[in-house]
């Protein structure tokens, strides 16, 4: 009896699964030359956040002839929307920490390594020794600080915290603030724009200070933003506030020093603050591999796109999404990375089957707490107009309520599974 | 060389394990203008959470009529206004008919079996608009409420009472009267009742 087609195609999905376990498993000294050969269509994925984990999921979906890697120093995925609640105990980060076996179910193949260069005139990424051959490459690295802009912040960046990757500093962050004396002062920096999720330091300031009202009601939180205002959902900060008399807001008080010594930061205007716990959130840029593979721009810190691939504007075929993207006029968000993954990952599979890319505008919806059970919103939809993304409206909630809350733990659980499962 | 070969050739050096012919789950033309809604009502509308209704398998006119009263703020939400309104100008039709072909998945929330039981007893007045299951009219745009979360079924029959959903419509008047005059907890017994119907 002859081979037929579904068992032939079982036993070589088989044999692929096997071969690509092999390969997965390697330690470093395996990735030597092309360590995961390339026989058809492949897209590279590097980072494994809400840009790049949608977008390997989603070239699955498109196209499951298509050879996904994705490249995640990580093992686990930590959602950054929601670990604000870990500093006021409201949340544990176990309870925002997911796996990638549903991407694992969905085809990809995860390498859990750093993404060392990409080098476009061969389209390989390089990975430790060795490297990997791409068709298309999608980068969606994040952030990265700017840890030279604040003076003594190099040295001292093991000590001072900014928990603005979700993760160990997180839980450390949140120690410090419950371990703090009544009376003690709890500093927050806000970097000037752009950096990740606009109103993050406002909901952050929110929850330290609807816990320290509640535990230590002797102290306050000092904010040093950089910038002239509230960046985002302005008014609605300002009315949660209210509730909150031990925030001491300071706008356009950009920090240029930090003294782990004798516990001060200084601002530019010359302002000194003592600290019991600082949390100094740094200038931000794109990951180091946008900037380190020459996929910034003029300003070295952010890298343009097309509007309607996302492929970069320095490098063809390789497309970037995310935080480190500048030009369309989209916040930080994971919720925009989310939509600019699967944008991009309809783009992607498009070229590469010699069709034109679908023009795809991104949504935003984006929640802040601003208590321990109310939250607000701000929501904005786009439109693509002469190639570029442009805003069609932008829509805030009247005012903070329960229900906008439990929209945001709805929004949670349905966006972690649109990224990971 | 025949695509059947081609693919076979494929198949030997270890290309693909996938047929390509065979439309895909994102092959639908509403995809590409609906895909923004993914990140709270689910993959294909097949929420997961309690508090995001699904949109799989809902009757293309009632999406259509739902995303327009959102997009004139006849429906009031901040969420979904902005939403609406880019749904519309991609294609509102597009939209509903990529959600109404979904499989819809029917809720993975906890279920009170009393709670349905006690539901399915006071259900009577919803029937005659929503049929005996819940499953709607589409001739009508009357929405097929089976197997929708419980937390999102109570949080509209609230806003119901309380005139806060599509206030001022005229011709949810009646329905607002007789769920005006329900307590609260059968209120919950009813959302319990459709959540559990398939």
């Amino acid at each position: 009896m002859g081979v037929t087609r579904r068992t032939f195609i079982r036993t070589f999905t088989t044999g692929l699964a096997l071969g690509a376990t092999g390969a997965l498993t390697g330690c470093a000294a395996s990735m030597r030359g092309d360590f995961m050969p390339k026989a058809g269509k492949r897209v590279v994925v590097i980072g494994g956040g809400w840009g790049g984990a949608t977008a390997a999921k989603y070239v699955r979906l498109g196209d499951p002839s298509i050879d996904v890697v994705m490249l995640e120093p990580n093992k686990q995925f930590i959602s950054c929307p929601f670990s604000n609640l870990v500093l006021s105990g409201l949340r544990s980060l176990d309870s925002l920490t997911m796996g990638y076996d549903g991407l694992r179910k969905q085809g990809v193949k995860i390498v859990h390594a750093e993404a060392g260069a990409i080098e476009p005139d061969t389209k390989r990424v390089r990975v430790g020794e060795g490297y990997l051959q791409y068709d298309r490459l999608i980068v969606s690295p994040g952030i990265e600080f700017q840890w030279e802009q604040v003076e003594g912040l190099p040295a001292a960046k093991d000590r001072v915290l900014h928990a603005w990757k979700a993760g160990p500093q997180t839980v450390e962050l949140a120690k410090q603030i419950q371990s703090m004396a009544d009376g003690g002062v709890f500093v927050l920096t806000v970097p000037p724009i752009a950096y990740r999720c606009p109103p993050g330091p406002y909901e952050r300031i929110c929850q330290v200070a609807w816990y320290l009202k509640q535990n230590k009601p002797k102290s306050k939180v000092i904010v040093l933003d950089a910038n002239q205002n509230i960046v985002s959902k302005t008014a609605l900060f300002r009315a949660a506030w209210q509730a909150y008399p031990n925030i001491e807001y300071r706008p356009s008080s950009k920090i240029v020093k930090v003294d782990v010594g004798t516990r001060e930061v200084a601002t530019e205007i010359g302002d000194k603050v003592k600290y019991d716990v600082l949390n100094l959130i740094p200038p931000q840029r794109a990951g180091s591999i946008a900037v380190q593979s020459d996929l910034v721009g003029v300003d070295k810190r952010w890298c343009e796109v097309d509007h309607v691939t996302y492929e970069s504007a320095k490098a063809k075929d390789v497309h970037v999404i995310g935080d480190s993207t500048i030009g369309l006029p989209v916040p930080k968000s994971g919720n925009i990375a989310n939509a600019m993954g699967k944008i991009s990952a309809s783009a992607v599979v498009a070229l590469l089957n010699g069709r034109p890319a679908p023009q795809m505008p991104p949504g935003n919806t984006c929640y802040s707490w601003v208590s321990d059970r109310e939250a607000i919103a701000v929501v904005n939809s786009y439109r693509i107009a002469s190639g570029k993304v442009v805003q069609i409206e932008q829509k805030l909630t009247p005012a903070q309520a329960v229900s906008v809350a439990q929209n945001a733990v709805g929004w949670a659980q349905s966006i972690w599974a649109d990224v990971l499962s | 060389m025949s695509r059947r070969l081609l693919m076979c050739a494929g198949f030997a050096i270890g290309v693909s394990v996938a047929a390509p012919a065979a439309a895909g789950p994102l092959d639908h033309p509403g995809y590409p203008k609906a895909f923004s809604c993914s990140a709270c009502h689910g993959f294909a509308g097949n929420s997961r959470s309690d508090a995001m209704p699904i949109l799989a398998g809902q009757h293309a006119g009632y999406l259509k009529k739902a995303l327009q009263d959102y997009a004139g703020g006849k429906r009031p939400s901040a969420e979904m206004e902005p939403y609406a309104k880019m749904a519309i100008e991609l294609g509102v039709d597009d939209v509903a008919s990529y959600f109404a072909s979904q499989t819809r998945m029917p809720t993975a929330s906890a279920i009170d079996r009393a709670a349905a039981e006690r539901g399915k007893a006071a259900s009577a007045v919803c029937a005659a608009c929503h049929g005996p299951t819940g499953k709607g009219d589409a001739a009508k745009d009357m929405p097929d409420i089976t197997g929708q979360p419980v937390g999102f079924l109570k949080n509209q029959l609230l806003l119901f009472k309380a005139d806060k959903r599509s206030p001022g419509d005229a011709a949810l008047m009646q329905p607002k009267a007789i769920i005006k005059g329900l307590p609260d907890d059968t209120l919950a017994d009813l959302a319990a009742y459709y959540a559990s119907q398939r």
